[in-house]
């Protein structure tokens, strides 16, 4: 028995994916998910250009520089003792400004910018009539703000709104989407039970939207380091855990679909118009931080968010209500996060294959 | 007949909120060709699709050959439906949609593929098969339905107005497919307007009206049990005015009319059984009888009597 099941799972598997992944319909979730990879490929292509600017300074410059070296250049240095440290500035703007002083006469202050570079992080050393007023070290890559900001990306754009609304797009149409094209008796007419069809159809969702969701978090880390030299690359995925978050990433995106597909199936059955099931489920998702510890168990962010690798830190002027948006209080253990997921997710399984069961096809009422 | 032998309705309903489908159906339909007759809304459908289980009933039970109709895994063994819902899946050519219907029954690539060719050439749509099925014509997806709906050999084959949007050529092969389906023992239930096709192929016909069934059975026993209608025969032979005296005196007619061409009559009786016996002492006195028709002993005729003359094709 098991052995025709596993037979029709997958024939229900193969109609569905054709269907799934050239539906002129299902068009938008490829921009959804493309939309951050292309966020991340400009952000590479600016750093590369940065770096490049910089090399170029840092070769035009008197002498070879190192972080350390701009490290030790302050306000109230000489622009001599600058000189002396850094070498003649490779980049030099300057300008004169008229002020009145303490008796009202007007005189002349002499204005200068330096641009030091080591070839990665530049320096802007601002002077008046000589002495430094203020610095300004601008780094080229900084790996551990660059990590928050992909975080931020991943849990704020991308699991919250690309994966979620594609999932929509996916899952909700894969009962929904047949009744309104009038095409379900196609499945309802074959021997096939209908909470196998169910799992066939669920799994073909699931392969899609992992293949799409997948595909785009893996080349959002490829565009993520592609400007980083290789050396930097090795420290980051090798010394830094940056190869664990990336695999981490992936990890969640999975389950992001497990969790967000069960949601829709479930809603695609029991509804006829998505836009409430799938406000209430937003709201729901985004009320999460604010809700008693019990029903934010009953929510897919919930524990996606503790599997996130990296944690984003509050803003320090940030309100506490916001703040809880950003960040857990009470995390829990990736284990029993997983396990808390895949329960939520079941019992979403559960209730589709009890409705699907009660399905009737009557396509005049819909 | 055991009831795993038949098809069953017991007591059967269905509304559709306050409206009605049908109401308290029993029916017991054996092998052969069973014909669903009855103007639109009448229940013809909605009787259909009870019995594959694509909706429940509201009251009631049914069983296909001792199969329930909530276990689409056994039912659909035993089943093949051809729907009037035109959509079939997109982007699938005439091919796929057949061999896609053979895999979904857990069958091994090869064998669907064998089978669904010889689906496709039953309903003689070999050369389209590799056509996207979006691209065909009426009378093409009706046949390439037919051809899902018989590919996997059901015992049962329902058909809801199979022959909408065939050519006449092509209503004839279906009609003869119909008739090799049903001399192989199955059961093939046919819905249909055109009642005239329905008397050719039917061997049993289920007449319906605003979701009752009003008649059911051989069309000839439908009709004897029709009694405020008189039987109507037509007789051909010489010499009309003659068999006409001889038949007024000797039984009780209603009405006798003789026949444009001079070379036959017709006669209204409430008591066929009497006139043949009659007819057979009036043939020996010389008057030579070439033919003798019962002439509304048809499904038209039939429908008329019990249904009135509610959007019907002749």
């Amino acid at each position: 028995m098991m052995q025709l099941w596993q037979a029709q799972v997958k024939a229900v598997i193969r109609l569905e994916l054709r269907k799934t992944f050239f539906a002129r319909r299902g068009l938008w979730i490829y921009f959804l998910a493309l939309l951050p990879v292309l966020l991340f490929v400009g952000y590479s292509i600016t750093n590369s250009l940065q770096l490049r600017q910089s090399s170029g300074i840092a070769r035009r410059g008197e002498k070879p520089l190192a972080y350390q070296d701009l490290l030790a250049v302050h306000s109230g240095m000489t622009k001599d003792e600058v000189i002396a440290a850094l070498g003649r500035p490779p980049v030099v703007f300057h300008w004169d400004d008229r002020r009145d002083d303490e008796s009202g006469k007007a005189t002349s202050v002499k204005h200068e910018e330096y641009r030091y570079s080591d070839g990665v992080n530049d320096l802007y050393v601002s002077l008046e009539d000589g002495k430094v007023e203020n610095t300004n070290l601008q780094e080229g890559y900084n790996l551990g703000r660059d990590s928050i900001m992909f975080a931020g990306v991943f849990q704020f754009f991308f699991l919250r709104l690309a994966v979620f609304f594609g999932c929509l797009g996916i899952f909700m149409n894969l009962f929904r989407g047949e009744i309104l094209d009038r095409s379900l008796h196609f499945y309802f007419l074959s021997p096939i039970r209908r909470d196998v069809l169910m799992v066939g159809k669920f799994l073909a969702g699931l392969v899609a939207t992992c293949v799409i969701f997948v595909t785009s978090e893996l080349l959002q880390n490829v565009a993520f380091l592609w400007h980083l030299s290789p050396a930097v690359r090795d420290l980051y995925l090798y010394r830094n855990h940056g190869l664990e978050h990336a695999l981490a990433y992936l990890g969640v995106t999975m389950l992001a679909c497990v969790g967000y597909g069960a949601f829709f199936l479930v809603a695609g059955m029991l509804f006829k118009n998505p836009i409430l099931p799938t406000a209430a489920i937003l709201i729901w998702e985004g009320i999460n931080p604010f809700l008693p510890a019990l029903l934010k168990q009953f929510s897919v962010i919930y524990y996606l968010k503790a599997l996130c690798p990296v944690n984003i830190p509050t803003p320090p002027a940030m309100s506490p209500v916001m703040a809880l948006l950003i960040s857990n209080p009470n995390p829990i253990s990736p284990i029993i996060a997983i396990c808390g997921l895949l329960v939520v997710a079941a019992i979403g399984l559960y209730g589709s294959s009890l409705q699907v069961r009660r399905m009737e096809i009557n396509y005049t009422t819909e | 007949m055991s009831t795993k032998d038949r098809i069953i309705f017991e007591d059967v309903s269905k509304f559709y909120g306050e409206i009605l489908g049908v109401n308290r159906v029993n029916l017991s339909i054996p092998p052969g060709i069973t014909s669903l007759v009855g103007p639109n809304g009448s229940g013809k459908t909605t009787l259909m699709n009870l019995m594959t289980g694509l909706i429940r009933p509201t009251q009631g039970r049914i069983e296909v050959l001792g199969c329930r109709t909530n276990d689409p895994e056994t039912l659909f063994k035993l089943v093949g439906y051809s729907t009037q819902f035109d959509a079939l899946p997109k982007g699938l050519t005439g091919f796929q949609f057949v061999n896609s219907y053979l895999r979904l029954t857990g069958m091994d690539s090869r064998k669907a593929e064998q089978m669904a060719m010889q689906a496709i050439e039953r309903v003689g749509l070999t050369d389209s098969a590799s056509r996207n099925i979006n691209g065909y014509s009426k009378g093409m997806r009706q046949r390439i339905r037919l051809a899902q709906a018989l590919a996997h050999n059901p015992q049962v084959l329902i058909l809801d107005e199979p022959l909408n949007g065939l050519d006449p050529l092509a209503r004839s092969e279906m009609i003869a497919l119909f008739r090799w389906a049903a001399e192989q023992g199955s059961y093939v239930l046919i819905s249909s307007h055109i009642l005239h096709e329905v008397d050719v192929i039917s061997d049993q016909v289920v007449l319906m009206s605003n979701g009752y069934v009003v008649a059911e059975g051989a069309i000839h026993a439908v009709r004897s049990e029709i009694r405020e209608h008189p039987t109507q025969i037509l007789v051909r032979c010489d010499r009309p005015r003659e068999l006409a005296a001889k038949v007024m005196g000797s039984i009780d007619t209603i009405e006798i009319s003789i026949h444009k061409d001079e070379h036959g009559l017709l006669l209204k009786t409430r008591n066929a059984d009497d006139f043949y016996l009659a007819l057979n002492k009036i043939a020996l006195n010389g008057i030579e009888i070439e033919s003798v028709a019962p002439a509304d002993d048809d499904v038209l005729s039939v429908y008329e009597y019990l249904i009135g003359n509610e959007e019907v094709a002749r």
